[in-house]
């Protein structure tokens, strides 16, 4: 009993400067930010008035926000799939013990190292409309070259459609490495007695995939979908450098609609109610994503 | 190996220890003032007009002694007034601020700029009488004076006399109207090489920024809002406004004398200045530009549908921020920046017409300048002025004119019209 009191403590002050960065940072933050939103309160005006659930009422008849939500949920629904796809993809290839194996794996982490600000602009030479942009120059190229119509206008980032379209795709090449390794690392953890018992049963390459790796893969895939999600979620700061949330709103996503609320409107208390609902809609992806996954865990168990 | 470490390390936070004790004792001999004065700009752009604001800044360097100016550039379109009201809130500001006439309603009736007005009365040196009567006003509210004006424009129109000359039409004149302007346009603009694709020269070259078109508006008889700045209904919405923004979007797509928004981001360059546009409305500043490149204009009023001329004159004042540290210092540097012979030498690189008279009338007499000056008679305050919200209303208008000029089949002008206004209402009512 008597050497047990001091290890605790121990573990307190171990645990504590993370817990103290996290309740300045994060806890009191967040708690502030719900007080706020119950309240009519500009930073530039003195009085904050009590107002209760007013700006969530406001915010539920908003045109503007629902349509921010609608694009987030878009962008959400085409950036998680096809990025889990692609990253699973490239990852089943660089798993191979192959030659220059490792310079590809690091080819494809350099975008998560950059600023997005800079992707962002590098992003804007390949998307512009004319000679200038990379695209549309390739086009322009590829039309001398086989004789083709395809028009090399076209302006990207400026009609709507193909402005989220740009944002997908760039989120698809930006958050490729880290997904990418996140996967590596679940698929050397497959152990490889499964793989040699499979292939002494006579298993194909296509059965190896279905029946070992993508259900070894679950807890990978699992902590890859709800991590792609939330960052789908959050999408900032491309919109801020490359659309503002235009063409016609087709990309005012929630945190840029949020930081608008809050920075250039002033309007804190608005702002915070809207964070909030982001909170609730990200927490309700995420329990619905664990959720379908520990079902599907269950129902392998059982089989 | 480890020893050596340990005692490299040692050694070299000492080392510092004492180089930071040093400089810090230099610093401190001369007692020092820091003013700081914050501007717009982006701090990378190195030109000789900066140059020689370094140097006047260095001159009130030397006759405060004790005194160093912080000059703080904030870069990024639309971020500048944000960025000020953020360091308002947050208590560390610069004492020192240039005020942006369409942006100041929110730093006037918020407090973040001070009331200049007992400044102006203790001091026997400074006469407000020495500025234009029109720029003062825009900064004032009854006896309140909020910033001292530095310089201003009125929006005017620009044409490249060259491009006149080749196509043997006649330079307009005051007094056109919007069908004389319509005809000159059509006249200037030169069919595309071939069906479909872009014409080579366009008669006026046309931006989606609402500061500028806004004026089409007033040359009608419409306007944004009503005459207090709180409604758009019956207003923007109004038979006046529609015809105005029909005409413009008619320039595009129906005449096709000013380039799309996609032919104009296609082209990447600013067509007037390239000479591929013989029309173009804008403000003073760009004249440094212009003749940079040896660009032959003349410079007009906006044509007009009212009989009168209208046009805006977008300003620039000097404010002191309310939570200021050396208040009576940043007055000393309001004055001598606002005085004649600094002012006489600010503007001469083209920049605006300094809003010192005096200064001014340095530069008048010649056709160009004589038409500015001539505007700021019927001139009137942008709408950013007073209505705190403005921001938001021109990024609705600018919406709704995207919308238009995208989708040909829309329900048409006055429908979106009335759309955005009721959106703009709700924007400036909301608490």
């Amino acid at each position: 009993m008597k050497h047990r009191h001091p290890t605790n403590w121990r573990g307190y002050v171990f645990v504590a400067p993370a817990t103290i960065y996290l309740a300045v940072f994060a806890l009191v933050p967040m708690l502030l930010a719900g007080w706020m939103s119950l309240h009519r309160w500009h930073l530039l005006k003195d009085d904050h008035p009590f107002v209760g659930v007013a700006n969530y009422l406001t915010l539920a008849r908003d045109p503007f926000f629902r349509n921010t939500i609608g694009n987030t949920l878009l962008y959400a629904a085409c950036a998680v799939p096809l990025g889990v796809l692609t990253s699973l993809a490239v990852a089943l290839l660089v798993a191979r013990q192959l030659r220059g194996v490792g310079l590809f794996r690091t080819l494809f982490y350099i975008p998560a190292v950059s600023s997005q600000v800079a992707l962002s602009m590098v992003w804007i030479w390949i998307l512009l409309p004319g000679e200038q942009g990379l695209i549309n120059f390739c086009l322009d190229r590829l039309n001398a070259w086989l004789g083709t119509g395809i028009p090399t206008d076209t302006n990207f980032l400026g009609r709507p459609g193909w402005a989220m379209a740009a944002l997908v795709a760039m989120s698809l090449w930006v958050g490729l490495g880290p997904r990418m390794v996140i996967f590596l690392a679940g698929l050397h953890a497959i152990p490889e007695p499964l793989y040699e018992a499979a292939a002494l049963d006579g298993c194909n390459a296509r059965q190896r995939f279905w029946y070992i790796t993508l259900p070894q893969l679950a807890p990978t895939t699992l902590f890859v979908v709800v991590t792609t999600t939330i960052a789908a979620f959050q999408l900032f700061t491309p919109v801020y450098m490359m659309t503002k949330g235009g063409p016609r709103r087709t990309t005012d996503v929630v945190l840029y609609h949020i930081f608008n609320e809050a920075w250039q409107k002033f309007e804190v208390g608005m702002a915070s109610a809207q964070s909030y609902v982001l909170f609730a809609i990200i927490l309700l992806a995420a329990a619905f994503q664990f959720w379908i996954m520990r079902r599907g865990l269950r129902e392998e168990a059982v089989q | 190996m480890r020893v050596i470490a340990v005692v490299s390390l040692v050694s070299a936070v000492v080392l510092l220890a004492i180089l930071s004790r040093a400089t810090r004792g230099r610093a401190a001999s001369p007692p020092q003032i820091v003013l700081r004065v914050a501007n717009w700009g982006s701090p990378a752009v190195e030109s000789s007009f900066m140059t020689l604001e370094r140097e006047i800044r260095g001159e009130f360097e030397r006759q405060h002694s004790g005194v160093r100016v912080q000059f703080e550039q904030i870069p990024g379109f639309g971020q500048y007034a944000p960025k000020l009201l953020m360091m308002h809130v947050s208590g560390s500001v610069p004492d020192v601020v240039a005020l942006d006439a369409s942006s100041a309603a929110v730093f006037i009736n918020n407090g973040v700029v001070c009331d200049l007005a007992p400044f102006i009365a203790r001091d026997p040196e400074f006469h407000l009488a020495d500025y234009f009567e029109k720029v003062v006003q825009i900064f004032r509210r009854d006896e309140r004076v909020y910033s001292i004006p530095l310089d201003f424009t009125p929006m005017m129109l620009f044409f490249n006399r060259k491009l006149f000359d080749a196509a043997g039409v006649p330079y307009p004149q005051r007094g056109w109207t919007w069908n004389d302007f319509l005809h000159t346009a059509q006249m200037l603009t030169t069919p595309p090489d071939q069906p479909g694709a872009a014409p080579r020269q366009y008669g006026m070259h046309f931006m989606n920024v609402m500061p500028f078109w806004v004026l089409w508006l007033w040359t009608n008889g419409g306007d944004v809002l009503d005459t207090e700045g709180r409604r758009a209904t019956g207003h923007f919405d109004g038979p006046r406004s529609v015809e105005a923004v029909q005409f413009l979007t008619d320039l595009m797509l129906k005449y096709h004398v000013a380039p799309t928004i996609d032919e104009g981001k296609a082209a990447g360059v600013d067509l007037f200045r390239a000479g591929r546009a013989a029309m173009d409305v804008k403000g003073h500043w760009m004249m440094i530009d212009y003749r940079a490149d040896g660009l032959e204009f003349g410079v007009v009023e906006l044509p007009t549908n009212t009989g009168r001329p209208s046009t805006v004159i977008y300003a620039a004042g000097l404010s002191i921020m309310s939570k200021a540290q050396h208040p009576d210092l940043a007055w000393e540097y309001i004055k001598f920046m606002t005085s004649r012979d600094v002012q006489i030498r600010r503007v001469a690189s083209g920049l605006a017409i300094s809003s010192n008279r005096q200064a001014a009338a340095r530069y008048a007499g010649t056709p160009v300048e004589d038409a500015f000056i001539a505007a700021v008679e019927y001139a009137r305050a942008p709408w950013g002025a007073t209505v705190e919200r403005y921001p938001v209303v021109e990024g609705l208008g600018e919406e709704m004119m995207e919308d238009l000029l995208r989708s040909r089949a829309a329900l048409g002008v006055a429908v979106e019209l009335h759309h955005a206004a009721e959106l703009i209402d709700a924007a400036l009512t909301e608490p």
